[in-house]
């Protein structure tokens, strides 16, 4: 275990920090006053643990595979953008596009999520305990996408098979977004997410899995096609 | 006499407004109930400006040229000199631009890679991401990041010698990449993360930021991913140009690309391709005041692009204020674009050898443009190669010789001063006297 304290240096120097305690052989590494800092821990690709005590900017662990994030406060845009696997964790809300074009790895946010939370995600797994803003899912093209709480407009616009689960409202649905009984077998996996993710309180005020609406894509947009105009009028 | 037996009852007159490929496009509209999609880019006649419309104006009296054929006339170009610690370094200022493994083949990708790598150019990596056999065939690789981020890979990123965030591109600016599901294969379905066959459209903004001041963090992301080793290049399509480039500029880049109208595409809505955008000469002039505006003219490197066919355009392009011009078109025509080879697969099209644009359909008679493995095979990546180093060896021999002409013993000081206009609109927008006066026009 070691640790770092951000002081009023810049995220290049507190990366290269992470990086040489890794390198030092120091997997479990604690970061305090981050400051919100934007890019900390961008593009880190060991399967190291970061526990950051605090909040972080944008592109918070953006574009990294293998490390686990614990993020005690919020994060700001872009939150693990582009991951290819590891985990992220953030205690408090997250702003627009977290997740955005994930291709692995889990991204659990116990807050809410801004906007375009997970779009154009390519694999991976977000849980959002809490709300999401407008456009989430937006062109999502694989993975999974979970919110327990509510969901905004234009919900799961324009996607191709990112399946979706909301366990509250839908204030309304994208462009070609289709509503759907979730199966046994996924009703039986948002129940094991949940659980593993969230603690029993938290667990307990949600959803059974049953429960939850599966949104996917109706898959009209995905060849272009004159007898869908009006769908195509409004997606483009 | 019948009126038809006259001579000018004969004689066909079409419509000023409704020529036959207008007929032909309302036609297929209103069949379809669709825009019409293509590639190539613009098949407009030029009525505006371009490099034809400048002269080099070679040594007399008053400069004195260097020996054409013999004295030395560097063209080493550096490109990412302002914060990378390792700048690109190329042997010559043509570079090829990116284009989607995807849009085009794997062999036309490989071969486009070892061309470039065989005279020490660059080449791009494209929507997509990067296929590992341009990686092993390229000497110097720029890797793409998109909005559509298909197949973005951090350790693709890390194996980069330079990193190119595209806002836009020439040939159709402010929209997404188009990528018809007769070329999205399995392997390039897999490569992408979609669904086989998919019409796909990618996304015209970036996911993760809107405007030029998150961009500013986006490209220290960018920087802080690969180390800060590499050259962070900004890519967008010639529109604001002037303001773009000074956003641009202070957001970080060490390298702008500006690409303009005439740029080429693998597929897009013909209207963006004719009637979106500036056009690649007033881009270039431009990019340049934007520079100069904002004291970094010379600090952060300017690549242009858009429709560049020959030496002729790259030293032009160079003299306004260009260290280096990417050829995407050119290149494909290296490679046999449009070559009267495989006749019969034109026709099949609707079309002929020099005429084809039909990159979108995936059937490329000559292998280009396609994920077809029969047509790939055409293109015999050897020879393909070969054929794109000599068309890059040709070009630098031609800014050579024209910049010889000029008196420059580097490529890189050609100036405005070299050349004179030869319309009032190109001397306007090039801020260069028109040839027989000593005027600018509109200055």
């Amino acid at each position: 275990m070691a640790g770092i304290d951000c002081g009023d240096r810049s995220a290049r120097e507190i990366n290269a920090e992470i990086r040489q305690l890794i390198q030092a052989g120091h997997n479990d590494i604690w970061i305090s006053n981050p400051g919100a800092r934007h890019n900390l821990g961008v593009g880190l690709c060991v399967a190291a643990r970061i526990h950051i005590q605090g909040s972080v900017g944008y592109y918070g662990a953006g574009l990294i595979d293998g490390p686990t994030f614990e993020i005690a406060g919020e994060a700001g845009w872009g939150l693990a953008e582009s991951m290819l696997s590891g985990n992220v964790l953030v205690r408090g809300n997250a702003g627009n596009g977290a997740a955005a074009g994930i291709r692995g790895g889990t991204v659990v946010i116990y807050g809410s999520a801004a906007a375009r939370l997970g779009i154009s995600m390519k694999g991976g797994l977000v849980l959002v305990a809490g709300d999401c803003g407008y456009m989430a899912g937006f062109m999502g093209q694989k993975g999974t996408l979970i919110v327990c709480g509510d969901a905004g407009e234009a919900f799961a616009d324009c996607m191709y098979e990112t399946v979706c689960f909301v366990g509250g409202s839908i204030a309304e649905l994208g462009n070609d977004a289709v509503v759907k009984q979730p199966t046994p077998e996924e009703a039986g996996f948002l129940d094991a997410t949940l659980e593993r993710y969230l603690t029993p309180e938290i667990r307990a005020k949600k959803p059974p899995g049953r429960d939850f609406k599966k949104v996917v894509a109706g898959r009209k947009l995905w060849n272009f096609d004159q007898r869908e105009w009006q769908a195509w009028q409004e997606a483009l | 006499m019948a009126d038809d037996s006259l001579p000018y009852r004969r004689t066909l007159v079409p419509s000023g407004v409704f020529l036959p490929h207008v007929i032909e496009d309302i036609q297929a509209k209103a069949e379809s109930g669709l825009y019409r999609i293509r590639g190539y880019g613009t098949l407009r006649p030029r009525h505006w400006a371009t490099f034809d419309d400048l002269t080099f104006l070679p040594c007399s009296l008053t400069r004195i040229p260097l020996e054409g054929y013999r004295e030395r006339c560097l063209t080493r170009t550096v490109l990412g000199t302002r914060f990378a610690q390792k700048p690109i370094e190329l042997d010559l200022p043509v570079m090829i631009t990116g284009m989607s493994w995807g849009a085009l083949s794997y062999n036309a990708k490989v071969a486009l890679a070892r061309g470039a790598a065989m005279v020490g150019s660059s080449n791009t990596t494209g929507d997509g991401g990067m296929l590992m056999a341009e990686r092993e065939n390229s000497k110097t690789l720029i890797y793409e990041v998109l909005p559509s981020r298909y197949g973005i890979n951090i350790h693709h990123m890390k194996m980069a010698d330079g990193i190119e965030l595209t806002i836009g591109q020439g040939a159709k600016p402010g929209t997404g990449g188009l990528l018809l599901g007769s070329k999205v294969s399995d392997t390039i379905a897999g490569q992408r993360d979609l669904p086989i066959g998919v019409d796909q459209r990618s996304p015209a903004r970036h996911p993760d930021f809107l405007g030029p001041d998150d961009m500013i963090i986006k490209v220290e992301e960018l920087r802080e991913a690969t180390d800060w080793q590499v050259p962070i290049v900004i890519k967008m399509g010639a529109t604001r140009v002037f303001d773009d480039v000074k956003l641009a500029a202070k957001a970080g880049a060490d390298v702008i690309v500006v690409d303009g109208m005439e740029g080429g595409t693998g597929a897009s809505p013909a209207i963006l391709q004719e009637h979106t955008g500036i056009p690649t000469l007033a881009a270039v002039c431009e990019a340049r005041k934007a520079l100069e505006d904002c004291g970094l003219y010379g600090e952060v490197q300017l690549i242009i692009a858009g429709g560049i066919r020959d030496g002729v355009d790259a030293a032009k392009a160079m003299a306004l204020g260009a260290d280096a011009v990417y050829i995407g078109t050119a290149a494909l025509v290296a490679l046999n674009c449009n070559r009267p080879l495989y006749v019969e697969d034109y026709r099949k099209l609707g079309t002929e050898p020099h005429y084809c644009h039909h990159c979108h359909t995936g059937r490329c008679p000559v292998g280009i443009t396609t994920q077809d493995p029969e047509l790939m095979e055409r293109l015999n990546i050897e020879e393909g190669a070969a054929r794109v180093a000599n068309l890059l060896r040709a070009m630098t021999l031609e800014i050579q010789m024209l910049a010889r002409a000029c008196g420059k013993s580097d490529v890189h000081h050609l100036e405005p001063e070299d050349m004179a206009a030869l319309t009032p609109e190109a001397s306007a927008i090039c801020a260069i006297p028109l040839a027989g006066t000593r005027k600018i026009f509109g200055g």
